[in-house]
C-alpha cells in the first residue's frame, strides 16, 4: 500500500505520461465483464489467446489489468512488450523461458511425488507460465512461429495483443467510445483545475478515430495551453 | 492516532536553490509507531514530466534499517543534507517539465510504506511563457 503524493508535487498536467501510460488509468470494462471472466476465456482457450484492438485502443491497459490476475492463480508471468519494426524477441528472451519452464516443470514434479494424486490431482489449474507479448503483430512469421511451438512443446500460456487476427483465439476486441473518452477524461481531471470539458472531447475524438492515447496527447497540449492563460 | 503521514521540512525557506548550494531540512513520520517502521530512504532526486518517454536520477541517497541495527524513532527529526550540482535546471516547459524534489519512503510492518515528497527549484530558468496547442 502506498499513499498518495502530497498535491503540492501533483503533476501539472493530469495528461502527463505518468498518469495516461498502461496501468496508470484502469481499464473500463463494460458490463458483465472483469478480469476473472477474461481469464476464465483464456482457460477456455487453452491459455492462447489475442487480445485484439486498433492503435490506442487500451490493449495494453488491459494487459496491464490481466497480469496481476494470473499472478494470483499463481502463473509466472514473462512479459515483453515490442516496438515499431521489432521483428524478433529480444535475445535470449526464448532462451530464459526455456530455463524458466524447465525450472518450473521439475517444482511441479516435486510437489506431485509429495502430494496424493487423489487429494490434489492438480494444484494450479493451468500453465506454470504465462508469456505476454504486447504488439505480437510485430513479429516476423518465423519469430511467431517459433514462439507458439516453444510455448506448445513446454505447455505455457501465450497471450497477445495485435491489431488484428493473428491465428490464436480472440479473448477481447478492444474500443473507445466518445462516452468512454469523456468520462476518462473527466476522471483523469479530478483534484486538478478542469480545462478540459466533454464538448472539447466531442469536438476532438472524430479526428483520432477511436485512438484514446493520441486523443490525450492532443487533450495535454490543450490543457497545458488554457492553463498558462489562465495564470 | 492520525493518519500515517512523512513531513519533510527544509531549513531555508527559499524560492529556488542556487547550482552548488547546500540543501538541507529534515523530515519526521506521522501516525506510526517506532515497532511499525522496518526501514527508511530519502533520496534527493530530479525526474521529467511531460508528453514523452519519463527520465529521473537519484542526486542523493540514504537508507536506515532497523534490520541492520539502527534506530528510528518516528517523530523525532532525522537531518538530510547534500550539495546540489550544477544540473540539471528545474524547468517548466510545455512538453517537458523538469523537477527536483526530496522523497521519504518509509516501510512499515505487514508490506505498508508511506511516502512523503516535497519539491524544491534548483536554479531560476524561466519557464516557457506561451504554448500555442
Amino acid at each position: 500500500m502506498s499513499h498518495r503524493l502530497p498535491e503540492a508535487d501533483a503533476p501539472a498536467n493530469p495528461f502527463c505520461t505518468r498518469r495516461i501510460r498502461p496501468g496508470a488509468i484502469p481499464f473500463w470494462f463494460s458490463a458483465g465483464e472483469d478480469p476473472a471472466g477474461l481469464i476464465g476465456r483464456f482457460q477456455r482457450a487453452a491459455w492462447r489467446g489475442a487480445i485484439i484492438g486498433p492503435h490506442g485502443s487500451g490493449k495494453s491497459t488491459l494487459l496491464a489489468a490481466l497480469l496481476p490476475a494470473l499472478k494470483q492463480r499463481g502463473m509466472h508471468v514473462a512479459a515483453v512488450g515490442l516496438h515499431d519494426g521489432q521483428r524478433r524477441l529480444p535475445r535470449g528472451f526464448a532462451a530464459t523461458l526455456d530455463a524458466q519452464a524447465t525450472v518450473d516443470a521439475e517444482l511441479s514434479t516435486q510437489h506431485a511425488s509429495k502430494t496424493s494424486t487423489l487429494d490434489q490431482p492438480c494444484a494450479r489449474p493451468g500453465p506454470a507460465l504465462v508469456v505476454v507479448i504486447d504488439g505480437y503483430e510485430q513479429l516476423g512469421r518465423l519469430s511467431r512461429c517459433r514462439l507458439r511451438w516453444l510455448c506448445w512443446r513446454r505447455r505455457l500460456g501465450l497471450l497477445v495483443t495485435s491489431h488484428g487476427p493473428v491465428g490464436l483465439p480472440v479473448l477481447f476486441r478492444t474500443g473507445v467510445d466518445l462516452t468512454l473518452a469523456q468520462h476518462i477524461v473527466a476522471e483523469l481531471q479530478n483534484g486538478f483545475d478542469v480545462h478540459i470539458d466533454p464538448n472539447d472531447v466531442a469536438r476532438l475524438f472524430p479526428r483520432y478515430g477511436g485512438n484514446l492515447r493520441e486523443l490525450l496527447f492532443r487533450l495535454y497540449d490543450l490543457y497545458e495551453g488554457r492553463q498558462r492563460k489562465s495564470e | 492516532m492520525s493518519r500515517p503521514a512523512v513531513v519533510i521540512r527544509f531549513d531555508q525557506d527559499v524560492v529556488a536553490y542556487l547550482p552548488g548550494a547546500i540543501l538541507a531540512g529534515s523530515f519526521w513520520l506521522r501516525g506510526v509507531t517506532t515497532d511499525e517502521v522496518k526501514a527508511v530512504e530519502t533520496s534527493v532526486l530530479w525526474y521529467t514530466e511531460g508528453k514523452g518517454e519519463e527520465d529521473m536520477a537519484v542526486h542523493a541517497f540514504w537508507r536506515t534499517s532497523a534490520e541492520a541495527g539502527e534506530w528510528i524513532a518516528p517523530n523525532r527529526a532525522h537531518r538530510f543534507e547534500t550539495t546540489l550540482p550544477q544540473t540539471p535546471l528545474s524547468y517548466s516547459g510545455a512538453i517537458l517539465k523538469v523537477r527536483w524534489c526530496v522523497r521519504v519512503r518509509a516501510f512499515l510492518q505487514g508490506g505498508r510504506e508511506i511516502i512523503g515528497q516535497r519539491g524544491f527549484q534548483l536554479g531560476s530558468l524561466p519557464a516557457v511563457e506561451s504554448v500555442e496547442p
